[in-house]
């Protein structure tokens, strides 16, 4: 119950910060957060556990295709980062890394390290 | 109970694993901010399926940009009263 109820406000705190809809539109909200809830349950058991050794493959080949295309800063910026990460390392960072690599948006052509 | 000093240094380390990880986010062009991303990772730390919540993210996003031009007819309606 505790679980369900933690789970529950973060959906509520992940609605409201991704949607960015007024808490006085409650209708909207409590949509999304059915939406969000739905598509939690229908799709949880269709993936599979996170590969780490994937997660690490996917990042090297970012780096390796930023140094392609000439983008070194970006690629040292990653690497940095990469190994900052391993003081911190836990069980949950490949799935976070995973969840990252699932929402990157053409980052070899977008990405700007002035943001 | 941990005493308070190790909870805060525990604390400190945690916030320092988010920025590394929102840096890395910055990088790859996720469109995360520093909040959405903290609470992510609490959701994935809850044995949430990470590709699962990417969907949500991803329909939340949809949902949002459908109905902002909504909200902001409404504001203005509201505010030319």
């Amino acid at each position: 119950m505790a679980y369900l109820a933690e789970l529950g406000a973060l959906i509520d705190d992940l609605v409201g910060t991704v949607t960015v809809i007024p808490a006085t539109e409650r209708q909207k909200l409590d949509a999304c957060r059915e939406t969000a809830l739905r598509t939690l349950r229908y799709n949880t058991g269709n993936f599979l556990r996170t590969n780490q050794f994937e997660v690490e493959d996917q990042l090297k080949g970012f780096e390796e295709r930023f140094r392609v295309i000439g983008r070194d800063p970006l690629a040292d910026e990653l690497c940095k980062s990469l190994n900052s990460l391993e003081v911190h390392r836990n069980k949950w960072t490949p799935d976070v890394l995973r969840f990252i690599l699932e929402l990157s948006d053409q980052p070899a052509i977008k990405s700007n390290l002035t943001d | 109970m941990p005493p308070p000093d190790e909870r805060s240094e525990k604390q400190a380390a945690a916030q320092q694993a988010v920025d590394i990880l929102h840096e890395i986010s910055t990088i790859l062009n996720c469109h995360l901010d520093r909040r959405t991303l903290s609470i992510c990772i609490s959701m994935i730390e809850n044995g949430v399926n990470p590709e699962a919540l990417a969907t949500v993210v991803k329909e939340l996003r949809k949902e949002g940009q459908e109905l902002q031009p909504e909200s902001s007819a409404a504001a203005a309606r509201r505010s030319g009263r």
